[in-house]
């Protein structure tokens, strides 16, 4: 058949072939039945990322709701972080956004300047009880419009480290909140010790948090009021290039986390020590297998300036489209402050921010230890930041991708400096 | 056919037109006004298909047109900017490091992956046993090559102390992990394409079956040795095709994306070495919300493929040897 083949089937192919290149993209929406009446069945759709201990927490408090709520049903649906944010984004281009959502304090602005969250603010004291909320915690959801999410709980940066292995390599700990100089010569001893089996950190430069923690013990931010960058390209290059030394010779090589992706260093028991959020203790512990992972301070070589703060992660949020905007408000109240929620949680969403579900969250173990270190660090705790500029989410994960391209050796700091500006000024200009 | 046929029932008229279609053609007697219901009748058969292109391939692809040229997040309407996103393109690194990666991988891998489908779909072309076994055996991985759990698979495979790891430390060769190896990880990921050769070598040897053994008998006769007999009888032969081949594998290529995405962790690591040209326009697209921007690449990506499968057919005129022609 092949030595009769024509051109013109040849050519009528080669357009087929050609046309599904271009991709496509569609959104959904939905509705239900309009006006709220207490005898009337509600249903919310409602969704969130994590995984399947996290859906299990929320089917037992969704259950706990519905009892309360007996005319209402909440019809919940979950995935992981990344594929998250792509299916909102293309719900929220079609105008079918679920009725409540779990938030990321990243996407707040994005969205909620966009007009696409309901102002919860006209549900307080009317339906949504702010009185157990701090209100440094509360107005983190405050944009200029109104509150458009309330967050569960709250985290800082912090150093866990591996007391096993710690003890393997036969180093003491790091003590924590001491100089940067201390920090790296206790990495250095770690990598020393084991020959390279294990590290004694990761490149503690590589992650924006990384930079913002070194700006603000300067005393300075990563943006400016006007969500500017608030540091120059030189900066930038020097930040990256002060890790050099350390990705030579002590931190773990990028090539080995590349194959381990998307568990961290830590995680994957490669390094004794690595700079996070504080809530990712029960993460760790889950990926490395350890029996007990200890947390401690970051280090500063200026111990007076507020260097820290108190991160919001998760929170709830409702569509500004919901035709059920009372009992959505309902709905993120109970999860928001229900001591029962807050049993069933525990500190798997942040410490709570609610004061009344934090007692019912009666800490122990691991979460106790979160909070206690979180009590620890009073005195470093400043201002959070202002609500992370529309974008910022693209911006970490440039920021990110950058510092492990200078890890593996395929960027110059400089360049990657350079890269870095470029395309924030795409992504904060439009 | 009569103008009786006209007063038959449609379905038998149609079923009858279509196994006698010279005849009719032939004498040229047909009435307007049945042909005219035969052309209803192939639209409406074929409508399912249409409703569908139009629907879900060329309305999108209008809208994409349409977005290429406006910067468009997602939240606020899209807004006309002109040429600027292909400015913007012009001056961007990522994106001509991704179309660098995407050529090398599309010039090296494709040719590589043709040679290995002809060579052993012309040791399975010789006639003995378990040739079936064999025939399966090879296109098995093309069937599954592009799956999800193919990619892990192969993460796995070629990371430190992997089983590729240890045997290449075993012969005193000490790469280790490809995965996180910018440098290495392209050759990975051209090996994986290499691997599923088994479409282009199931095609290439239905093109073997239909070489006529005679024009072989009268090589060997003139005393040609078999590269001989490979260069001027079964090359000029299989030249539509090896053309053919060509040109779908090469459209393929451009495309690849599946496999990129889940070893480079759908960040196009490690350093951008799996930075792919549809893995950075999905980037842009949804994890930078620029669609208009993503637009334009597809755009671009779209007119380049055209234009090499142009230049392709182009230079088919002087190496591709179709029966019949008067070459």
């Amino acid at each position: 058949m092949f030595r009769t083949l024509s051109r013109r089937t040849l050519t009528g192919v080669a357009a087929l072939a050609a046309t599904g290149l271009v991709l496509t993209g569609c959104g959904g929406g939905g509705g239900e039945p309009a006006a709220l009446d207490t005898e009337e069945q509600i249903t919310l759709n409602y969704t969130f990322w994590g995984n399947d201990d996290r859906a299990a927490r929320y089917d037992e408090a969704i259950a706990a709701f519905e009892e309360k709520f007996p005319n209402i049903t909440i019809n919940d649906t979950f995935t992981d972080y990344p594929s998250y944010w792509e299916k909102r984004q293309t719900e929220a281009a079609g105008g079918g956004l679920p009725d409540v959502m779990q938030f990321d304090y990243t996407y707040l602005r994005q969205y909620g300047d966009n007009g696409l969250l309901l102002n919860l603010e006209d549900y307080f004291g009317n339906g949504i009880t702010t009185d157990a909320i701090d209100e440094s915690l509360l107005s983190t959801g405050k944009l200029e419009d109104g509150t458009f999410a309330i967050p569960t709980g709250y985290s800082a940066w912090s150093v866990f480290q591996n007391p096993a292995l710690l003890a393997e390599a036969g180093v003491e700990p790091y003590e924590g909140g001491t100089s940067w100089d201390d920090y790296d010569a206790y990495m250095a001893s770690v990598t020393e010790a084991t020959g390279g089996k294990v590290y004694g950190g990761t490149d503690t430069t590589q992650r924006i948090q990384d930079f913002e923690l070194k700006l603000r013990q300067q005393g300075r931010e990563l943006f400016t009021e006007d969500g500017e960058l608030n540091f120059t390209q030189e900066e930038l290059a020097a930040h990256w290039q002060e890790g050099q030394e350390n990705r030579d010779k002590v931190t773990v090589p990028q090539s080995k986390l590349e194959e381990i992706n998307p568990v961290s260093g830590f995680g994957g028991n490669l390094t004794t020590s690595e700079m996070s959020w504080s809530n990712f203790l029960g993460g760790y512990l889950g990926d490395s297998g350890a029996e007990e992972i200890t947390i401690v301070a970051p280090p500063t070589d200026n111990p007076d300036e507020k260097d820290l703060y108190r991160k919001v992660g998760l929170m709830q949020a409702a569509s500004a489209s919901t035709e059920h905007p009372e009992a959505a408000a309902a709905f993120v109240d109970f999860l928001i402050n229900s001591p029962e929620v807050g049993g069933i949680f525990g500190a798997t969403l942040g410490i709570p921010a609610s004061e009344t579900q934090l007692e019912g969250a009666n800490l122990e173990g691991p979460d106790k230890a979160v909070k206690d270190y979180l009590d620890s660090i009073s005195d470093r705790v400043g201002d959070a930041p202002a609500a992370p500029v529309a974008g910022f989410g693209a911006i970490e994960q440039t920021f990110w991708d950058l510092g492990k391209s200078i890890g593996l050796g395929s960027v110059t700091p400089d360049d990657a400096a350079k890269q870095f500006f470029d395309e924030a000024s795409v992504t904060l200009g439009s | 056919m009569t103008t009786d046929s006209a007063h038959a029932p449609a379905t038998a008229r149609t079923a009858e037109s279509g196994a006698r279609p010279a005849r009719s053609r032939r004498t040229g007697t047909r009435p307007r006004r049945s042909r005219n219901r035969d052309t209803v009748a192939g639209y409406v058969f074929l409508s399912p298909w249409l409703l569908g292109f139009i629907g879900l391939t060329l309305g999108p692809m209008l809208v994409s047109l349409y977005l290429a040229f406006t910067d468009y997040n997602l939240f606020t309407a899209p807004e006309w900017t002109g040429l600027e996103n292909i400015r913007r393109m012009a001056e961007d690194e990522k994106f001509w490091g991704s179309v660098r990666i995407t050529l090398i991988y599309v010039l090296v891998g494709t040719p590589i992956k043709l040679a290995a489908a002809l060579g052993v779909a012309m040791l399975l072309n010789y006639k003995a046993r378990g040739t079936g076994f064999f025939r399966s055996a090879f296109y098995a991985p093309s069937l599954i090559g592009a799956s999800v759990s193919i990619a892990i698979v192969w993460r796995a495979m070629f990371s430190t102390d992997g089983p590729v790891d240890g045997t290449l430390n075993l012969f005193g060769i000490n790469l280790g992990g490809w995965i996180g190896n910018p440098s290495l990880i392209m050759p990975m990921m051209i090996l994986l394409a290499i691997w599923q050769f088994g479409a282009p070598m199931v095609i290439f040897l239905a093109g073997l079956k239909g070489v006529p053994a005679e024009l072989y008998e009268a090589a060997s006769v003139d005393g040609a040795k078999a590269w001989r007999k490979f260069l001027s009888v079964t090359v000029p032969m299989l030249s539509p095709v090896i053309f053919f081949n060509l040109l779908l594998e090469m459209i393929n290529a451009f495309q690849v994306f599946a496999s990129a995405y889940i070893i480079g962790s759908g960040t196009g690591g490690p350093g951008g070495a799996t930075n792919f040209y549809t893995v950075y326009l999905y980037t842009r697209a949804f994890a930078n919300n620029q669609m208009g921007y993503a637009s334009a690449m597809a755009w671009v990506l779209l007119l380049a493929v055209g234009v090499l499968a142009f230049i392709l057919f182009r230079t088919s005129r002087s190496w591709v040897h179709y029966a019949g022609d008067s070459k």
